[in-house]
Order: structure tokens, then C-alpha cells, then sequence
């Protein structure tokens, strides 16, 4: 009993509040004034103005509270944002009530406790009646997105007071980097290294890869029978695997605080080398910060890289990050794994050494300069 | 019509209320309400865009700065008219008021013109409140309060529209419906209305009344009366006889509406007469005791007198502000019940505020008449003292002639009381009443009236009677007050209008005291002749009026109380009957439940599980009005379970329509394989059966709301799936 009263005492503080508009201020000057007449003349008159008065005060209040009261709501956001990118975001709003439409609602999205203008309005929503708004939502940064809920708003019906009502509408999206073009020098080295060290594996595809004795399971297709006429010995053929163009990306987190905007830079760029390289049917691996992936190609392994830029979180350099800095020294998973192709927004970072070629990106490249093999 | 179109019209409209209100309450130069008034119809016609008179002032638009000159001007003309012109702050305030409306009308274009007008409409008519307590303030009100109410809602939405977002709002919504007063609009506007009336009934009758508000001010001038001050001449009243103001309103709550017959008002006693004018002698006035709050009690006022011995009479009387501070109640007044710091009674019996009115008074009186005494019908000889003597036996001394009129009326009478009565009836069989009898210009009125002319009016009557009386020596003085004989039959109360000053004889009889007589014809004071048509609606409206001042110009703290108390009591009564129905209505279960324990205790079991399996299913009963909260389930259907159901029905129709169509849908295939299967086999359905699907899956696994355009997409897609033909 006492926790739903605090509960009750809570929702009643935190969900609901009123401010006073301008006019509203004026009218309740104007009110106490008349107040003050009618108890100092004893004029019944004044008594009738000022009830006139009270009543479109309290009128306005138990109206904007059935404005307000039995909303529902329902958010979507895209599962993936891009930072500067116009996305649209929808609100379901829907009037629960069975009788009293709402009027003249105002909502706000709320993220961290403050409200965002979305510019959105609903005149009249009738009873039992929903709506959907869509809204175009640009993030400016990349991350995690998080709304808490939607503060209503209204001034309905006289405009003598805003009235705000908070409901809890949860809504999550990761905002990715923004994807900007490369410069066609950059993305002609990354390719060459990568064409470079192409790696020979079996696998699936029409060339020759080795020849071997039969073992138990191996496909009756794949016996090779000039060879296994000529040996007497049971033998079959196995196929090297397509052309496989591999890069390993390595995004340091390393930089002191001042470089923060150099960071995000650094990962924009790294972004921008993802897409290009998955676009192009790369198969990827991108480390930063503690996290790495596996190696990996088309749509789904994209996002995924996207996904880790968009969490990656930037370290100031300092002497207890030493256990970290060891793994992430740590060379790419295979020796085959192609191009080493290093992003660093810091100077200071040290390169990891690797049996690859790798290609070092440096602040000046993605800000405009060059880069270095 | 669009809604700043609208705004406006309303705000005129707010304003021309006010305006109204001034007009009818205060008296304001001719040239000011024309101004006002043009610039009101000037506003009105822009509203309603009319043509010629835009274009007008199209071309004598003033710029802001001399809009503020203007203002400017304005106030300073409100110091040089209260210093010098009407030399009244409240007055000149009203004109420079109405100069800012005027500048206002002309100059409405900004938002906070609205705010100003709003504020400067507000001024005016609590101005107009404090000028009068008329019933027509009460429309005036409703037509501010109505007006004000669709001001503050247009305000509002214009303001809505207004806000600086709207420009990158996606998904503008269609104009028609942000920009006109649509008919929802209107009937939520008069509903608001109405609520905020009834709201503003209910505030106005709850508020604490902390200021008695009797010394408030009045405006304008006390009604004038004559025939209630300490002289009057002979022949004053006749000129006021022929006034049909109201001067009071008398209700009689002990009394049917049957029972109502000529009713008097007692005023002023007066006890000397010099051949033209009578005079109080006796007007000291002394305070009355209070005995509880607000309850004056007249004790032994009435000097050589028994104490009456007739029925109380209670009267409610409301008096509207009249030039003198005389109280007027039936005769002869024992308390006095009202708002009033004190009151003074002189030795006559007349009751006096300490100074007028300049506001209606309402106040309660109980009075108790004197009837005659059998011993004063026996014929017994009467010493009275030498003071009462002087006072009520006095006479001017020219009325030889009038003594010798007296003698011979009452010579065959043997008592004092058959002799006033036969001087009452002599005077009133022989005599005509006539307002235009032009007595008071004689030199002796009394003696021409008696002996010439023989033609008068209540006064000389009353006063022939008196002067007759004292001639045979016989005590007796003359009263003035009222002679109600209009009853309105709307409101049960008497009417009293100015046309209905009266005066009349009291003859003191010794055991009786002071008997009240009157010797005018009874034809003479009524109204007489035949109602106007009109009557009946200004009978109503007298009504009406009563009422008003009742409810809500006198409505006090003392009735707050009263009706506090009333519903005390009535709230114990109710109490009291609900708990008498209820024992009724239980009265068969507690005869079970003591049959129950009686068979316990001898042993009867059967009855005992009776009454244990009762109380179960009282328990059950209870637990399920408590926790399953039957009131609720006609509104559980509605809403987003609701639109759930409908989409779910639909789905399942779709599922028929397709068996019917030889693709039955097996019961453990998800819904959006279905559609696969839909497909392959009937491509043409695939369209309409994956649209459906997805809403039935947003809705029912989704727990997404649908909205009303999407259902009606799915019922229409579903048409479109009917009258499809599977080849």
C-alpha cells in the first residue's frame, strides 16, 4: 500500500507539471486583483467575476489533464542510423480514451532528461482514434541512441498554461559514422596491397589445388580417376578456392582528449574504408579497441563493422592501458589475412608489426593529406 | 469562417459587452458612446470584411507612434477630466478606459492587441460591476463570460498555428480543419461555456464572503421619496403617487399565496400638526440592542401602550436605496434581522439606519399588530398622562369647525373605538379620492378639504381623521409608509412602488394600545384599472429580479451558513433513511443468518451449510465486483483491443474466403509462410493476402495499435480479395 502511494506520489511529480504562459501569468494578475476588490468592497459582483475568473482557471486545468490523460504511444526508429544522414522516425499516438478527444498536443522527445523539438503537433486526436507522425530524425553524432519517452504538451484549451505530461516510450538506434567518398589515390593502394596478397586456399572453384588419397566421406564426384587408373590408388582432386581479396583494418583507439575531433575523424574514415572495401566484395576484418571481428564479406558483415565503429570508444593514452595495447598489438588472426591497413588519429600510436604489407593512414590523410606505405 | 477571423469577431464582441455594461451602469457623455460605438461597428464591419468601410481605413492607417500619442493624449486627457471636468477618479477612469478601447478597435492587428482589448474588456466590466446591482448585468455577464471563453480558445489555437516549428512540420495537417471554426469547434467552445458557468455557479456560492460589503459604494442617485422625514407638508406625498418606480420587495413566508390582501408598510409616526405640515416631536432616536448576531429587538419603544397582542407576521424585505434612512416593516415591528452595524428606533415605533442607503438593503422583520380589546368596547372613562396629552390630543387652533364636524359624526357612539370607527367611515363614505385635488397651495387644506372641496387624497384623509379624532379627545397620529397591493404571483411577493406612499391613522385605545385605522376608499389607493398585456412578463421579470438580488447581490456569509446548516440536516435525514432502507432490505438475510445460528445451536447442520455457502458466495460476489471490476469490461472491448479484435476477425475471414477458394492454410503454418504458399498457388491474392497478413501480425504478435486508415486499407484490400477469381 505505501509503495503504490509512493508510487502514485512519484508519477504525480515526475509525469505530470505546469508552467504558466505568459498570458496565463497576466490573467492570474488579474484574478488576484479582481480577488482583492471583491473582499475588500464585499461587492457579490466581483464575487461573480471572480468566480467567472477561478472557473476558466480551473476549467483550463481539468481539460488539459483529459487532453493529456490515456495516450499511447508507440516508437520506430531504423535499426541503423549514419551520422548526418536524414532518417525518418515514426510515433504512433493513439487516444485512448473512450469519450474526450485530446486537443492541441505538443510532443517532445525526451533523451536524457531533455526535451528534443521534433516539431510535432496533433490539432485534435479523437477518442479511440491514432495517429501517425514521422519525423526526420539527423544524428549528429555516432553511438548509441537512446530516447526515454515522449513529454506531451499542451496549452489547450485557453493557453493560460502548459500542462506536460511524461510517458515512458523506450527507443534505441545505433548511429553509425558517416560514409564520405575516399580519395581515389588512397582507395588505388589499398586495392593494389590487396590484390597483391591474395591468398591460395582450397576451397570451392575450377583450378587445380592438390591431388590426395580418398578418405572416408569425401565427395564420389571429386575422385580423380586419370590419376587413380594410373596409381591404382583411389585418389581424388581438390580445387583451389576463387580469387579472395582480404584486408584487415586495424582502427586505433589511442589519442589524447584534444584529438577527440582527429578520433572521430579516424573513424569516419575507417567507416568510409569498410563500405568501400565490402562494396568492392573484400573480406574484412576490423579491429578497434578491444573488440575485433572475423573475417567476413557481404551485407550483414558490413553492418556488423559499421556497428563496431559506431561503439568504438576513443583511450587516452596513459601507462595502465599497457595490457590492452599489448592485444591490440596482436597481429591479424591468419598470415594469409591480406593488407594490414592501419588507421591511426594519433601520431603516438604505435603500429602494430605484421608478416603483411601495411598500409598506415595517418591523421593527415583523412583530414586531407597523404598517407604512408 | 477562419479562426483569426473569428478571434477577432469574438474580441469585438467581448468588448462590446463591456462596453454594454458601462453604458447601462454609468452615465457617460453622449460623444463617448457614439465614438464607441462607431469604432465597435467599424471593427465589426473589417471582421466581416465590408468593402468600403476597409478601404477607408486602409487609408487613415496611423502608424504605431502615433498610436502612442494617441494613448498618451488619452491619459493625459483622464488627469485634466478627473481634476477639473468630472472631478471623479472612477468616472474619468471609465472615460479614458473607453478612449483605450477605441485605440484598440482601430488598432487590432499584433497578438497582444487581443491581450490589451481582453484586458482592457476585463476593466470594464468590473467597472460596470461596481456601478450597479441591476438584473441586466446578469446577460451581460454571460454574454462577457460566452465571449471571453471562445476569445481565450481562439486565442489559443491561432497561437498553436502560429509557433515558429510549424514551418518544418512534415506532415502539415489540412488546412481546413487547423484554420476554420468547424461545427465540433463551435459545440466545444459552447460546451466549455457552459461548464465554466456552471463551474463559476458553483465557486460563487462556495467562496468565503469575508467583507460584509454593506458600506459599499453605490452609483448614481437614491430613489427620492418624500412623507419620511421629521416635517412633511401637507399634499408632499401626491407628486410621488403618480411614480411607479419600485421602492421594495416584501415576501411574507408564513403566509399563502391566498391569504395577500392591502399590506402596510409603517414608516414614520408623526404626532404634531400646525394646520399645514406635521411634525415628529418625538424623534429621539435611541440604539437598538443587538440579542444575537444581526438581530435587533425593539423593547417597550412605544410609549403608553400594552404589549401587542395580534399574530407575528415574519416579512422579507428588500429595499432598494431610498433618500432617507427610515426602515419600513408591517406595524408594528418587534425585530429586525439584517446586515446593519445598528439600529435606531424612535418613541413612535419608527426604525432608522443610521444614515441611507446608497445600496439595496434586504433585511428580516417579525411584527406583531394590535387587536382590539373587549375592554376597549365597553364605554369606561380614560385619564391619560399629561405628556401623551400634549403629544396626540394636540391641535392647531383654527379647527373649531372640524371639532364640530367630529362631534356630530360620533355623537350617537358611546365608546372611544365606535367613535374613531365611525369617523373612519364617515370620511371615507363621504369623501373622493382624487390625486389632483389642488390643496396643498390653500391656507387651511385641512378645513377645504372637509368642508369645500371634499375631494383628497390619502393625506387629507388620514390627517382629517387624526384632527377629528384628537377634536373628541380621542389620542391619535398619523403614520406614513406603504400600501402594498401588487402581488406577484411569479415570485410570492408584494411589489411596493413609490405609487404606493400611503398615509394612515393610529388611535390609541387604552386597553389596546395603538389600533391602526385608515379612512382612505380602498379603491382610491389601488393601482386601479385593468392590467397593461405586459404585465404577466414584467411580473416574471420582477421575479426574476427578486431572485437575482436575492442569489447573488445580497448573497452573504449568513447564507453560506444557512445553507451549510440546511445541508447538515438534510444530509442527517438522508443518513438516516438510507440506513432505515438498507435494515429493510436485509431485514430476510439477518433473519436467515439468526435462523442459521439458531439451528447451530440445536444442532441442525444442514442449515448451518446454508448459511456458511450464503456467506461464500457473498464473499465470492464481493471479491469479483472488487478485483474483476465488471463496470470496466464495456470499455476493455474498446481501444486497442479493439482494433485487434477487428484485424483478427478480418484475418480469419480471409482464411475462409481462401479455403472457399480451395487454399486452406494449415493450423501450425506461421502466417507469413502462408503467404509464400499464397503466392505459388495464387499469384493474383498474393498482393492482398501479404498486406492483410502484416497487419494481422503488427497488430496480434506486434502488439502495434493500428490506426483507423489502416484497418480501413485492410477491409478494403479484403474487398479487393473477394471479388478476385481464382482460374
Amino acid at each position: 500500500m505505501l509503495t503504490r502511494l509512493r508510487a502514485i506520489v512519484q508519477r504525480l511529480t515526475y509525469h505530470r507539471s505546469t508552467r504558466l504562459t505568459s498570458e496565463g501569468l497576466q490573467f492570474l494578475f488579474f484574478t488576484l486583483a479582481v480577488g482583492i476588490a471583491a473582499i475588500n468592497t464585499g461587492n457579490n459582483l466581483f464575487y461573480l467575476l471572480l468566480s467567472m475568473m477561478l472557473s476558466i482557471i480551473l476549467v483550463s486545468g481539468i481539460v488539459a489533464e483529459h487532453c493529456l490523460r490515456r495516450l499511447e504511444f508507440h516508437r520506430h526508429l531504423p535499426d541503423l542510423l549514419f551520422t548526418n544522414e536524414l532518417a525518418t522516425a515514426t510515433l504512433v499516438v493513439k487516444n485512448r480514451k473512450s469519450r474526450f478527444p485530446s486537443f492541441s498536443l505538443t510532443l517532445f522527445d525526451v533523451c536524457d532528461g531533455q526535451d528534443i523539438d521534433r516539431g510535432l503537433v496533433i490539432r485534435e486526436l479523437p477518442p479511440g482514434a491514432s495517429k501517425l507522425l514521422s519525423y526526420p530524425l539527423v544524428a549528429a553524432r555516432r553511438g548509441r541512441l537512446r530516447l526515454d519517452g515522449v513529454r506531451v504538451i499542451t496549452s489547450f484549451p485557453f493557453g493560460l498554461f502548459l500542462k506536460k505530461a511524461y510517458y515512458p516510450v523506450a527507443g534505441e538506434a545505433i548511429i553509425c559514422p558517416e560514409i564520405k567518398p575516399l580519395a581515389d589515390e588512397v582507395l588505388q593502394d589499398v586495392l593494389a596491397a590487396g590484390q597483391e596478397h591474395t591468398a591460395h586456399r582450397k576451397g570451392y572453384g575450377s583450378d587445380l589445388y592438390n591431388l590426395r588419397l580418398y578418405q572416408a566421406g569425401d565427395d564420389s564426384r571429386a575422385i580423380h580417376w586419370v590419376t587413380t587408373a594410373r596409381t591404382s590408388k583411389l585418389t581424388v582432386r581438390e580445387t583451389e578456392a576463387e580469387s579472395q581479396r582480404r584486408a584487415s583494418i586495424y582502427l586505433s583507439p589511442l589519442a589524447p582528449d584534444n584529438l577527440d575531433t582527429e578520433f572521430e575523424e579516424a573513424v569516419a574514415y575507417t567507416a568510409s574504408l569498410v563500405h568501400h572495401l565490402a562494396v568492392r566484395g573484400y573480406h574484412l576484418q576490423l579491429t578497434t579497441g578491444s573488440s575485433r571481428s572475423s573475417f567476413g564479406q557481404g551485407e550483414a558483415h558490413l553492418l556488423d563493422l559499421l556497428r563496431m565503429l559506431a561503439l568504438c570508444e576513443r583511450r587516452a593514452p596513459h601507462a595502465d592501458m599497457r595490457s590492452d595495447t599489448d592485444r591490440l598489438m596482436e597481429p591479424p588472426d591468419t598470415v594469409d589475412s591480406g593488407a594490414l591497413i592501419v588507421v591511426r588519429p594519433w601520431r603516438g600510436a604505435e603500429v602494430p608489426s605484421a608478416p603483411v604489407p601495411v598500409l598506415l593512414v595517418d591523421t593527415e590523410t583523412f583530414l586531407g593529406a597523404s598517407h604512408a606505405m | 469562417m477562419p479562426c483569426d477571423q473569428a478571434l477577432r469577431l469574438t474580441s469585438i464582441v467581448l468588448a462590446s459587452a463591456s462596453f454594454v455594461g458601462l453604458v447601462l451602469g454609468a452615465s457617460l457623455p453622449g460623444w463617448l458612446i457614439f465614438l464607441t460605438a462607431s469604432a465597435l461597428l467599424v471593427a465589426l464591419s473589417r471582421t466581416g470584411n465590408v468593402t468600403a468601410i476597409t478601404s477607408v481605413v486602409r487609408l487613415v492607417t496611423l502608424s504605431p507612434t502615433t498610436w502612442n500619442v494617441l494613448v498618451l493624449s488619452g491619459f493625459l486627457g483622464f488627469w485634466i477630466d478627473s481634476l477639473w471636468i468630472s472631478g471623479d477618479l472612477l468616472t474619468s477612469g471609465i472615460h479614458f478606459l473607453l478612449v483605450l478601447m477605441i485605440i484598440k478597435l482601430f488598432n487590432l492587428q499584433h497578438r497582444r492587441d487581443y491581450v490589451h482589448l481582453f484586458a482592457i474588456s476585463l476593466v470594464a466590466i468590473l467597472a460596470a460591476a461596481s456601478l450597479t446591482s441591476e438584473l441586466w448585468y446578469f446577460p451581460i455577464f454571460l454574454a462577457y463570460m460566452l465571449a471571453g471563453v471562445w476569445t481565450l480558445l481562439l486565442f489559443q489555437l491561432t497561437k498553436d498555428a502560429a509557433v515558429p516549428w510549424a514551418a518544418i512540420r512534415r506532415e502539415p495537417e489540412p488546412l481546413e480543419s487547423n484554420s476554420d471554426v468547424t461545427p465540433k469547434m463551435f459545440w466545444m467552445a459552447n460546451g466549455l461555456a457552459a461548464a465554466t458557468f456552471g463551474l463559476t455557479l458553483v465557486i460563487f456560492f462556495v467562496i468565503p464572503r469575508v467583507s460584509a460589503g454593506f458600506y459599499q459604494k453605490g452609483y448614481g442617485e437614491n430613489i427620492r421619496t418624500s412623507g419620511f422625514s421629521n416635517t412633511v407638508d401637507l399634499g408632499s406625498i401626491g407628486p410621488i403617487k403618480r411614480d411607479r418606480s419600485v421602492v421594495m420587495r416584501v415576501e411574507l413566508p408564513d403566509r399563502q399565496a391566498h391569504e395577500v390582501g392591502r399590506f402596510y408598510l409603517r414608516g414614520l409616526a408623526f404626532d404634531r400638526y400646525d394646520g399645514r405640515s406635521w411634525a415628529n416631536q418625538l424623534s429621539h432616536r435611541r440604539s437598538l440592542s443587538e440579542d444575537s448576531p444581526e438581530t435587533f429587538t425593539l423593547r417597550g419603544s412605544q410609549s403608553h401602550k400594552p404589549p401587542p397582542h395580534g399574530p407575528a407576521l415574519r416579512q422579507h424585505i428588500q429595499l432598494e436605496p431610498l433618500d432617507t434612512p427610515v426602515l419600513f416593516a408591517a406595524p408594528f415591528a418587534e425585530s429586525i434581522n439584517g446586515r446593519f452595524p445598528a439600529i435606531q428606533a424612535d418613541v413612535t415605533g419608527a426604525l432608522y439606519l443610521p444614515f441611507p442607503s446608497s445600496t439595496r438593503i434586504e433585511y428580516s422583520a417579525v411584527s406583531r399588530s394590535n387587536t382590539v380589546a373587549p375592554a376597549d368596547l365597553q364605554p369606561r372613562p380614560t385619564a391619560y398622562p399629561e405628556l401623551f396629552i400634549r403629544h396626540f390630543l394636540q391641535m392647531p387652533v383654527q379647527s373649531e369647525r372640524i371639532a364640530a364636524l367630529a362631534r356630530d359624526v360620533a355623537e350617537s357612539k358611546q365608546t372611544m373605538y365606535e367613535k374613531a370607527v365611525a369617523i373612519q367611515d364617515h370620511l371615507s363614505s363621504h369623501y373622493r379620492y382624487s390625486l389632483d385635488a389642488p390643496l396643498a397651495a390653500q391656507a387651511h387644506p385641512l378645513e377645504e378639504f372637509l368642508f369645500d372641496r371634499k375631494t383628497g387624497y390619502c393625506e387629507h384623509y388620514a390627517t382629517a381623521m387624526v384632527m377629528m379624532l384628537r377634536a373628541i379627545g380621542i389620542p391619535a397620529r398619523l403614520v406614513t409608509g406603504f400600501l402594498a397591493t401588487e402581488w406577484n404571483e411569479y415570485g410570492n411577493y408584494y411589489v411596493v412602488r413609490q405609487q404606493d406612499a400611503h398615509a394612515w391613522v393610529e388611535v390609541h385605545l387604552p386597553h389596546s394600545g395603538w389600533v391602526m385605522m385608515d379612512p382612505t376608499p380602498a379603491d382610491g389607493d389601488s393601482p386601479g384599472g385593468t392590467l397593461p398585456a405586459w404585465h404577466t412578463v414584467q411580473s416574471m421579470l420582477d421575479s426574476v429580479r427578486l431572485r437575482w438580488n436575492r442569489f447573488f447581490v445580497q448573497y452573504s456569509a449568513t447564507d453560506q451558513l444557512a445553507v451549510m446548516r440546511d445541508l447538515q440536516t438534510g444530509s442527517a435525514s438522508v443518513r438516516l433513511r438510507t440506513l432505515d432502507s438498507l435494515a429493510a432490505f436485509l431485514r430476510p438475510l439477518t433473519a436467515a443468518f439468526e435462523t442459521g445460528i439458531d439451528s447451530m445451536t440445536n444442532g441442525g447442520l444442514p442449515h448451518v451449510v446454508k448459511v456458511v455457502a450464503i456467506l461464500l458466495a457473498g464473499c465470492g460476489v464481493v471479491a469479483w465486483l472488487v478485483w474483476g471490476r465488471p463496470w470496466n469490461w464495456p470499455r476493455r472491448s474498446t481501444g486497442a483491443a479493439g482494433d485487434e479484435q477487428a484485424i483478427v476477425q478480418l484475418y480469419r475471414r480471409m482464411l475462409r474466403q481462401l479455403e472457399r477458394r480451395g487454399i486452406r492454410k494449415p493450423a501450425a503454418m506461421p502466417p507469413l509462410q502462408f503467404i509464400r504458399i499464397i503466392q505459388a498457388q495464387w499469384s493474383a491474392a498474393g498482393t492482398a493476402v501479404a498486406s492483410i497478413t502484416e497487419l494481422y501480425c503488427r497488430a496480434r504478435f506486434g502488439r502495434v495499435p493500428l490506426t483507423r486508415e489502416e484497418l480501413h486499407r485492410a477491409q478494403e484490400t479484403f474487398h479487393r480479395l473477394t471479388s478476385l477469381s481464382r482460374s
